[in-house]
């Protein structure tokens, strides 16, 4: 786009003088009383931040510098489009009340206790989007800190001792800095992650604030005391929540000049780029800092020439997983982004991620980058709770996800301002982009890109949702041009073909109502229809009951006393009188009773757990900890966790296990994700075998297993790699590599038989893959909108069905009268699929079909625990057939359980 | 000098950017030359100021090990070499590479020279955009930008460590490091460069400087165990042999009755723990508060002495790794 258009570059005012606190001395003590007005502000990237007023806003906000024993009065005036405060957590506050938008309100603070304090916005994770600052509160008269000199004695500091101060904020896997004079006057924003400069010397002192979840702060080679003690550090621990810590160092002392690394030394949070430089300059340098990236930098509709900075909130809103701090608004931009996902910046700006509205651990990982650029993939080695920040030099596309829930995408394009249209590729590569896979050098006028673009623009946009209510199915692309593979065409001179993104558009699809099974199935289905609102929680998703006899909805479950949160896959107990729950973007097991959909307990398990199985021996449950480095075991009848289980050798890196099967024998079966291997584990624990897949291609993700009924075979869906890995359930050598995709031209888009195999048939990105109770089939949901039926005795594709977008969860269940029918989710659509594989029960399975499909829209007499608000009946995930008639667990059902099922269901394999 | 080789001169390849062309010999040393000057300065400021002063030769190297069975393998530090004022000490240390890797014991005021070696597979052939070295980055102690152990996309300066770098590559890495007065207490050193500038302490490659002030009463055992995502690390040193031993993960550490032992605490990776000793409190250090548990995050270091009393486990609170089995025992008898 052109410069002027998207990047509109005004002049930085550099140093902004405060004139912070208008002094009334008390007439009976020493003590102070200071009135300081503040307003909170949205800036142009869509952060909110505090601003003295009359100035800019800024992030850290204004540092408050007060003497113990004095007043602080603080009007603040909302000037921003949400609810806000004014919260001072460890200073006494008369009133830390939420103010709406466009009112004023006032705090009192008394500074009773010495030392550094965090205020903030008080608004539900919204402060961590800007809205922190410090107040530091000094000794009334001599020295306010000592330093450790380079020859080791302690020497005390006075505050006209010192030269500068920076204060280096916390939040997420992000610094955000101020520089201040020595006495506190003048103060100068230096946004994210900057360089802080001084001269070998110079006395600095660092105030270090947190707010959010825990770091530890390591400056290198330099040393300081810890607050309130005699020891030397150099590294220190700040608290989840809010923490403070404030030293003083003579820059440089003992070791010299040079660029000394400052950083987070939580290793996530330093793989997701939390560091910056503290630049000692020699005496008669001029020690002056680097500025980081600001908010009011170059992107989109960025307001200052500077590096700028787009944030995206992570979040456990469905679409919205990787929210833009200014989605609302940019979507309703002219520019017609269409997603809040998606952002614009110039080269050199940097991209930053706050976890500030999850309950869930992620990662900040590159799924595609322009062919290129630097210091890509950027990943971080396991899941863990803060944000991130990277700088994009290189014009193109680059794609976000978080390993461990693998549809959370944020998208950004760095753009070359002088040129027409957005990149897609690297202008200097043909417009190409790499994947996370190994693919290289992918042409972004290819299918597959395309494919991945499309999916992108869904998943990240309800409106492009697949509504069968509705009849008729839209999606919607951006209209601005895109610069792309492909010979220059359309008035492009310099190469690159420039096309709306809308061409892509699907108008008015017609959506066939949903039209039930000829047959009923036995018993109930279980349905997580994971991304479903309600009114009276926070958090999205209910459990879709489904009776299988008639078809129609029994009940909608969405526990607001809990504000169940993403319920993403079940099992049920021996009797099948309970329900287990996993609450993926969240760390609990909800425990359900299956007769009424009534709570029975919320358990804490580890973070982002994804799916519950039980033991079939002993009924133990077991959980897949998603974002750690386990399963948890719950013994049968108590509700409380006995034991992790490890999936990896201690030390080794995180498993990450997702979709994980046991056998009827009681072993069980992970696909993990982060190490891309199958591992087969004891009932107690100890490690047998693991297995790598996805022919040792990088980042496979395997998502989920099937077992055979024996425990032969072990089927993994390997999500990236579009494959199934077929493993030998006793030795765990890998049998098979069934590839999803062979059928498929990724660069034309054409279809063949290419894997000779007598149809044609492709599976994009694969999730789950249950195998049949009886061993016949194994069923593959792929969430590019494709079902594939896989023959275990050839290891064969044998048939692909057509499903819905963000096809996902798969489970067996009784048919009645024999047989049994594949349920089929999909996150993208509000149906669920209804498969049976071997309709006439001759074990050929090439006559599998589609016996119909089930709307899980909700009526009005459908029985509730809460209203639904929104997004009806979307999100399908894990899915459950009661009684669950596997084999392990179809035997041990009770008698009124196994009346309905057929001598050959109640004993898939025989004796 | 601060990266000479041991071996001949002519073994240092540098390697810089795709090209594979070395860096100019002469530019090369005379950085190391106004280096040295200004070390040679700063040591003899050293040596004069305390008497007991003793120079640190070390060459350590890093290597793959503690495969899992299935071919995955971590990291860990091997001493080849210690020399203390020309004393060859090596044999209290542990003959393999070892996690936690060796644990050094400095006086204040000493001088040490440490070298690093790379015997992980592969470790000198340039990848673009993945560092192959291994370096060692020290807390605590003094050095000057080039002993920073860092990656020259951090340090400005150079690759400063053992093998392919982003930029350059060397066969040996020598840092050089002050332990000036004030620079008391435990410290972790660690790689910074392995893979990316971040490095691969969470793989293996950590370990720890006793920094003792002159004339400190001995303990009778030295307890250094780092507290990681999943387990402890640990190892055991006698306080009269100075011998290494018991490396490994949540290790069993014994102890006399009513002998004076002591604990250093480091944390590594990403996890925030809570660590106890049951039964046990002991001094905060530079305090005189009693505690029996304290938070540590990673990288902290906390160091404390007990009498020992009774046997007791060590052990985390952290959700996740308690109920993984994050503990050991501290057997008194």
């Amino acid at each position: 786009m052109q410069a002027s258009n998207i990047f509109s570059p005004r002049k930085l005012i550099v140093t902004i003088v405060f004139v912070v606190v208008t002094l009334l001395i008390s007439p009976l003590a020493l003590a102070a009383v200071h009135n300081i007005s503040l307003t909170a502000e949205t800036l142009p990237n869509g952060q909110v931040a505090y601003a003295m007023a009359g100035n800019e806003a800024v992030i850290p906000g204004p540092t408050i510098f007060v003497k113990k024993g004095d007043t602080v009065n603080v009007s603040l005036t909302n000037n921003t489009g949400i609810k806000i405060g004014f919260k001072v957590p460890d200073l006494k506050q008369s009133d830390s009340g939420k103010i709406n938008p466009g009112k004023t309100r006032s705090y009192k603070l008394k500074a009773s206790n010495e030392g550094s304090f965090v205020y903030h916005g008080n608004s539900n994770g919204k402060e961590l989007l800007g809205l922190f600052g410090a107040i530091i509160v000094d000794k009334a008269h001599g020295p306010i800190d000592s330093y450790v000199n380079a020859d080791g004695s302690i020497i005390p500091v006075n505050s006209d001792d010192v030269d500068k101060q920076f204060v280096l904020f916390m939040v997420g896997s992000t610094f955000w800095g101020t520089e201040i004079s020595g006495d506190g006057i003048q103060q100068k924003p230096l946004w994210a992650n900057p360089d802080p400069g001084a001269i070998e010397n110079n006395i600095v002192r660092f105030h270090i604030l947190s707010i959010g979840p825990g770091h530890t702060f390591h400056l290198h080679a330099h040393r300081w005391l810890k607050k309130d003690t005699s020891e030397v550090i150099d590294v220190k621990l700040l608290k989840e929540k809010t923490d403070t810590h404030s030293f003083t160092v003579k820059a440089g002392t003992g070791v010299g000049t040079g660029s000394w690394q400052y950083h987070c030394h939580l290793m996530s949070h330093m793989e997701a780029g939390m560091h910056g430089s503290f630049k000692v300059d020699p005496i008669g340098g001029d020690g002056a800092s680097v500025v980081g990236a600001s908010p009011y930098g170059r992107i989109l509709l960025g307001t200052k020439d500077e590096p700028g900075l787009v944030t995206f909130e992570i979040t456990d809103e469905p679409a919205s997983w990787f929210r833009s701090a200014r989605g609302d608004a940019i979507i309703g931009l002219p520019l017609d982004i269409k997603t809040k996902s998606l952002e614009v910046i110039a080269p050199g700006s940097s991209v930053n991620f706050i976890m500030s509205d999850t309950n869930g651990v992620h990662t900040m990982s590159t799924l595609l980058w322009p062919t290129g650029a630097h210091h890509m993939p950027f990943t971080q080695t396991s899941a863990y709770k803060g944000g991130g920040i990277v700088k994009l030099d290189t014009p193109g596309l680059y794609v976000f996800t978080c390993k461990v829930h693998p549809y959370m995408f944020g998208a950004v394009i760095v753009d070359d301002p002088d040129t027409n249209g957005l990149d897609l590729g690297n202008p200097a590569q043909e417009f190409k982009i790499d994947l996370v896979t190994g693919i290289q050098g992918l042409p972004t006028n290819s299918d597959l890109a395309i494919r991945l673009l499309r999916i992108f623009f869904v998943a990240t946009s309800p409106v492009n949702w697949q509504d069968y209510s509705s009849g008729l199915w839209n999606v919607r692309f951006p209209t601005i041009p895109v610069r792309i593979s492909g010979e220059p065409s359309g008035g492009i001179r310099d190469g690159g073909f420039a096309a709306s993104l809308s061409i892509l558009n699907v108008v008015d699809a017609p959506l066939a109502a949903p039209i039930p099974p000829l047959t009923p199935g036995v018993g109930e289905v279980w349905v997580n229809t994971q991304f479903e609102k309600t009114s009276g929680k926070t958090k999205p998703g209910t459990i879709t009951v489904l009776d299988a006899e008639t078809w129609q909805i029994k009940r909608k479950i969405a526990l607001p006393e809990i504000n169940m949160n993403n319920p993403h896959n079940m099992w049920s107990n021996r009797d099948q009188s309970i329900i287990f729950q996993t609450q993926w973007f969240d760390n609990k097991l909800t425990l359900i009773k299956r007769e009424n959909g009534k709570l029975i307990k919320n358990i804490q398990v580890g973070n982002s757990p994804s799916h519950v199985m039980t033991q079939p021996s002993n009924d133990d449950i077991t959980i897949a900890i998603n974002g750690e480095n386990g399963i948890m075991v719950i013994p049968a009848g108590t509700t409380t966790i006995s034991k992790m289980m490890p999936t990896q050798a201690l030390g080794h890196t995180s498993a990450n296990p997702h979709g994980h099967w046991i056998s009827s024998d009681g072993r069980i079966v992970t696909p993990n994700i982060n190490t891309d291997d199958v591992g087969i584990y004891t009932a107690n624990g100890t490690i047998e075998h693991r297995t790598a897949i996805g022919n040792k291609a990088p980042g496979a993700h395997p998502i989920a297993i099937g077992l055979m009924p024996d425990a032969s075979k072990a089927y993994a869906s390997n999500l990236l790699h579009h494959t199934v890995s077929v493993v030998n359930g006793d030795t765990g050598a890998l049998l098979k590599t069934i590839d999803l995709i062979a059928d498929y031209n990724p660069i034309a888009g054409t279809f063949a038989d290419n894997d000779g195999n007598g149809n044609i048939a492709v599976g994009v990105l694969p999730i789950q893959i249950p195998v049949s109770p009886d061993g016949k089939a194994a069923v593959v949901a792929a969430t590019g909108g494709q079902i594939v039926i896989i023959d275990t005795k050839t290891d064969t594709i044998v048939k692909m069905l057509p499903c819905d977008p963000g096809c996902h969860g798969a489970n067996f269940g009784a048919k009645q009268g024999g047989g049994y029918y594949a349920y089929v989710t999909s996150k993208f659509s509000n149906r669920i699929i209804v498969v049976d594989v071997d309709p006439n029960g001759d074990g050929d399975l090439s006559d599998a079909t589609i016996a119909g499909d089930i709307s899980m829209v909700a009526d009005a007499s459908v029985a509730k625990d809460d209203a639904i608000s929104s997004l009806a009946g979307f999100g399908g995930q894990g899915i459950l057939a009661v009684p669950n008639v596997y084999n392990g667990w179809v035997q041990n059902l009770p008698e009124d359980w196994k009346a309905g099922l057929t001598a050959a269901q109640k004993n898939p394999i025989g004796d | 000098m601060l990266f000479q080789s041991n071996r001949a001169e002519d073994d240092i390849k540098l390697i810089k950017n795709t090209n594979i062309t070395s860096m100019s010999q002469r530019s090369i040393i005379k950085r190391v030359a106004a280096i040295f000057a200004l070390t040679l300065t700063l040591s003899t400021l050293v040596v004069n100021s305390t008497s007991f002063a003793a120079g640190h030769i070390i060459q350590l190297t890093a290597e793959e090990t503690q495969d899992d069975g299935f071919g995955n393998k971590l990291l860990a530090y091997k001493m080849i070499n210690h020399k203390v004022d020309g004393v060859d000490i090596t044999s209290r240390y542990s003959p393999e590479a070892t996690i936690p890797g060796p644990t050094i014991e400095l006086t204040e005021g000493d001088t040490v020279k440490i070298s690093i070696a790379n015997a992980i597979p592969g470790n000198n052939i340039f990848v673009p955009g993945i560092s192959k070295q291994v370096s060692i980055h020290v807390h605590g102690v003094h050095y000057d930008i080039l002993s920073d152990g860092t990656l020259k996309v951090i340090n400005k300066n150079l690759d400063e460590g053992a093998g392919a770098g982003f930029e350059e590559t060397y066969v040996v890495y020598e840092y050089q490091w002050n332990v000036a007065p004030g620079t008391a207490g435990t410290w972790p050193y660690h790689d910074h460069n392995f893979e990316t500038h971040n490095g691969s302490e969470h793989k293996g490659l950590f370990g720890a400087i006793i920094v003792n002030p002159i004339g400190v009463p001995s303990h009778d055992k030295e307890y250094v165990l780092y507290l990681g995502d999943d387990a402890f690390w640990g190892m055991e040193i006698n306080g009269t042999s100075k011998t290494q031993s018991k490396h490994g993960a949540n290790p069993t550490f014994a102890a006399t009755k009513n002998s004076n032992v002591r604990f250093h605490l480091i944390a590594l990776g990403t996890d925030i723990h809570t660590f106890k000793l049951n039964g046990y409190k002991w001094i905060d250090p530079g305090t005189t508060n009693f505690i029996n548990q304290i938070a540590i995050g990673p990288l902290e270091k906390h160091v404390f002495s007990v009498i020992a009393k009774n046997s007791a486990h060590y052990k985390d609170d952290n959700f996740s790794n308690k109920l993984l089995g994050m503990r050991g025992k501290f057997l008194v008898h």
